[in-house]
């Protein structure tokens, strides 16, 4: 092959860049030397454009097509080398720009198609929808759709380019339905930071929607947490602090159980072994258990032993005290309590009790025990109101104690008769005898008391009483009156005399009212710990997996110098020992630890405080509208 | 070019390292880490477009069409790196992303094919031993498709036997019509070759001593055509990968810019 061939006197001057190529090159013949025109239009119908000089035409063929030919142009000037024109061809790169265009032409007009088509915010298969959401953020989102959380959706595009220059938080519309148990845009929506610069936080930093199925979090890591806490450390095994003094036994319990006093003193009793538990599942229950293993109640794990112990614990209401005079009209008395015409004695009054009077009524009527004669001249009144209008007077006095009146829970189940009859006796200064002896619990009255006989666990009267007591104990202005609430309060919640012993089990603490006054509440309930909102524990999982046997006492170790009971002498339920050792990281470190269970930072912590939503995912409009359509 | 080549592939690591661990910081400060590897992608993906702009400046003396061409390379690779950093998945949910990642996937896959292809081939076409503008192949197949036909009417008229003009007809004349055994020869197939040689002697045993000689140069220009022939499959190959890959490329371009207006309003 001449390697001279491309020499530029001997071939043409081709470029890859010209947009056109010559037509018969394309169809493999040979191609024209000059090639087609900028235009496309086919440049080589002739081989040169004669030049007319001095009134003659010469050729000007170009040395490289052959030089000037033999038969020189015409006597018009026109070239002697004529062929018709050929169709010239787009070259590659030609036809790659045009492609180039065309795809981005057809990108534009899907992107413009698809906006037009999904201004109103339907659900036609838009181009610019980011992905398909979670399935818990698919369903609300049905009718508003991307408008439901992108306020920008469907405004056009005016609206757009205001949103380009406008700072919008979507974090606004999350916490339109979801609500947090503190200000939704502080860390861990809590006030802890208040006052303090931190960076307001954002929903999205963490959450992230368009992945469907699930809601996508961002995996949580120690670096993470590390960015706003100052202890840092590597992980739970590595650098974790260590838990409090008491984790987790914070909170004083509100049933006062004595697990050394059982387990090892009461339970070891022969008397009581066959009914005592084998393990601690006999009294707790484990199944679905989450932070708190609850226990069984009382009728199921406490009532063997216990339950007998509450129908002996009386309240008494009245009781006949000794007095120095008769004050009270015979007359009427006999009127009131339909008693024949009695002859007036003429003995000196002897009076037929030497007690003192009941607690509770030297409270209800503001009189001292220890003294007759201021108490037994209002005593005495009240026993002859009573004669004549039964439980009436105790009712008022009882409601003058209290704002709201309570006398109907306090007195649920007085018969008027037998408080009629003990007062009419008492009036002649007689004991009353009942007709048979109170067994079944109820109001009864016995010779010279009135009482009330619980009948059994959770009882209403006896709990009424109870509350009666610690709230009245509070709520006295007046000193004597303060000292005798608490007489009787101490009476009612003692855990020997006091009304059913509730106060043996059930704690009692000092609370404040919202406005910030103290009082005292007996906690008839078991509590669970919920103030610890940003961590949790499920002992289930744990039960699972150690076995039902030997799981507790792994962790819950028994402090048998703990005065466990002694705690609870105290209304403050902030100072206490509980009858565990309190639990220590190395428990936890044994299992969750490198290469082992995990132990990142949300195993056991709840960034968020008390989750929930605000508003229901469907109105009343929109549940009717459902409604009708399924019909 | 291996020191040129190293030197772009470290800088692209340490560019990829940077992106990576200030995507995580930001990550574990709670931030947005997409911000930063988009913007490092948005970033690679317009200095890959430049090398487009360039070869249409071609008079800047801004490096040269190779340096440019290793840089492309790499910064695709790149590209690609911060494409799944980004992203996260390998293949996203939505259509509007799944349209974008389809056009950078392909984009991509052409732009590996066109460099495997522009590593394999011209050694391919330098081993061949000659050398044809591709522009200038219809000529040269035309040129010597009319020495071929010249020496078969010779052979006609001087030997007074058709033998040669007849095959010629049959068969020959087929192949320097135009450029033949297109995927043959792409593929590094002998078809063209094998081809030529057993139709020449095919015909060598009927044709007398006057009319071989003939059939010799025949088979010279024949031979010629076959190299050109692999040229022409090479160079279009060459050419025509960036039918797909440019256009491709424009597309992804334009969804980037889409893409960006989405954040901009929807994320801003």
């Amino acid at each position: 092959m001449d390697d001279s061939r491309f020499s530029h006197d001997k071939s043409p001057y081709e470029r890859p860049n010209f947009p056109y190529r010559c037509g018969r090159g394309a169809l493999w013949r040979t191609p024209c030397f000059k090639g087609p025109k900028i235009d496309g239009s086919c440049g080589g119908t002739q081989d040169c454009e004669p030049f007319l000089s001095k009134g003659r035409w010469s050729c000007r063929r170009e040395k490289r097509f052959g030089g000037a030919c033999k038969e020189g142009p015409g006597p018009n000037g026109e070239c002697s080398w004529q062929r018709p024109p050929c169709a010239p061809r787009k070259t590659l790169r030609s036809i790659r720009g045009q492609i180039s265009f065309l795809a981005v032409a057809v990108i534009i007009a899907l992107l413009a198609t698809s906006q037009a088509l999904n201004l109103d915010g339907g659900r036609f298969v838009s181009i610019s929808d980011a992905g398909p959401l979670s399935s818990s953020h698919e369903k609300f989102t049905e009718t508003e759709g991307c408008a439901s959380c992108h306020s920008v959706y469907g405004k056009g595009p005016v609206g757009w380019v205001k949103a380009v220059f406008t700072q919008e938080d979507i974090s606004v519309s999350c916490v339109s339905c979801h609500s947090f148990g503190g200000p939704d845009s502080m860390p861990h929506n809590n006030n802890f930071l208040k006052g303090q610069d931190f960076r307001k936080t954002e929903c999205i930093m963490c959450h992230r929607e368009h992945s469907g199925g699930r809601m996508s979090t961002k995996k949580s890591s120690a670096e993470q947490c590390n960015t706003c806490h100052k202890n840092k450390f590597e992980s739970f095994s590595n650098g974790h602090p260590e838990y409090p003094e008491k984790y987790p036994y914070f909170n004083r319990n509100s049933i006062k159980f004595d697990h050394g006093s059982h387990l090892n003193k009461h339970f070891e009793n022969p008397k009581f072994t066959e009914k005592a538990p084998a393990s601690c599942i006999g009294c707790h229950q484990v199944t679905l258990s989450d932070r708190e293993v609850r226990p069984l109640a009382f009728e199921s794990i406490c009532v063997d032993c216990h339950g007998s112990q509450i129908q002996k614990k009386d309240l008494v209401l009245l009781r006949l005290p000794e007095f120095m005079q008769n004050f009270i009209d015979g007359e009427a008395l006999t009127q009131s309590c339909n008693f024949p015409d009695q002859e007036k004695s003429e003995e000196e009054f002897l009076s037929v009790s030497t007690e003192m009077p009941a607690l509770v009524s030297t409270f209800l009527l503001n009189v001292p025990e220890d003294d007759p004669e201021i108490y037994e001249r209002p005593l005495q009144e009240l026993i002859s109101a009573m004669a004549e209008e039964s439980a009436l007077p105790v009712e008022d006095l009882i409601n003058s104690k209290t704002e709201i009146p309570q006398a109907d829970k306090l007195l649920m189940g007085m018969n008027p008769e037998v408080l009629k009859r003990a007062a009419c006796s008492w009036g002649l200064n007689l004991e009353y005898e009942p007709p048979a002896e109170a067994k079944f619990g109820g109001w009864y009255a016995d010779m010279l008391e009135v009482r009330y006989k619980p009948t059994g666990h959770r009882d209403p009267v006896a709990k009424s009483w109870v509350e009666f007591a610690l709230a009245a104990s509070t709520h006295q202005e007046d000193e004597d009156n303060a000292a005798r609430a608490i007489a009787m309060r101490d009476q009612v919640i003692s855990e020997k005399e006091g009304v059913g012993g509730c106060v043996k089990c059930h704690a009692v603490s000092e609370t404040k009212t919202p406005e910030g006054k103290k009082k005292l509440e007996i906690e008839w309930h078991y509590k669970d710990v919920n103030n610890r909102p940003h961590s949790k524990y499920s002992h289930s999982n744990h039960i699972e997996i150690m076995g039902k046997k030997r799981s507790c006492s792994n962790c819950h170790i028994l402090d048998g110098k703990a005065e466990y009971m002694l705690s609870f002498k105290s209304f403050d339920s902030t100072k206490w020992s509980s009858n565990f050792k309190s639990i220590k990281r190395k428990a936890c470190v044994q299992c969750h630890a490198e290469s082992q269970i995990k132990h990142d930072c949300q195993t056991c912590h709840v960034y968020h405080l008390n989750p929930g939503f605000k508003k229901k995912m469907f109105s009343e409009k929109k549940q009717n509208e459902k409604f009708k359509n399924d019909v | 070019m291996m020191k040129k080549l190293w030197g772009f592939l470290v800088i692209a690591v340490l560019f990829f390292t940077l992106i990576w661990v200030w995507t995580s910081k930001v990550e574990n400060s709670l931030g947005y880490p997409e911000f930063i590897s988009g913007g490092a992608l948005f970033f690679i993906i317009f200095l890959l477009c430049l090398f487009n702009m360039r070869k249409r400046l071609p008079f800047l003396p801004i490096w040269s069409a190779h340096k440019w061409f290793l840089f492309h390379s790499v910064a695709g690779f790149l590209a690609l790196s911060l494409f799944w950093l980004h992203a996260g998945v390998l293949w996203p949910k939505g259509l509007y992303v799944q349209i974008l990642s389809l056009l950078f996937y392909g984009a991509t896959l052409s732009g590996i094919v066109g460099l495997i292809m522009e590593k394999v081939y011209p050694n391919l076409l330098t081993r061949i031993g000659s050398e044809f503008i591709y522009e200038r192949i219809p000529r040269e197949i035309a040129e010597i498709r009319n020495k071929a036909e010249n020496l078969v009417l010779e052979c006609t008229e001087k030997t007074g036997s058709d033998t040669l003009a007849q095959h010629y007809l049959e068969t020959l004349g087929w192949f320097f019509q135009r450029p033949r055994f297109f995927l043959n020869n792409i593929f590094g197939g002998q078809n063209s070759q094998t081809w030529v040689k057993e139709q020449c002697s095919i015909l060598e045993r009927f044709l007398n001593e006057a009319e071989r000689r003939y059939l010799e140069q025949i088979f010279a220009l024949a031979e010629t055509k076959r190299k050109i022939d692999y040229h022409y499959s090479l160079q279009t190959m060459l050419k025509t990968w960036l039918l797909v890959h440019v256009p491709l490329a424009a597309a992804v371009m334009t969804m980037v810019v889409w893409h960006l207006i989405v954040i901009q309003v929807f994320f801003n």
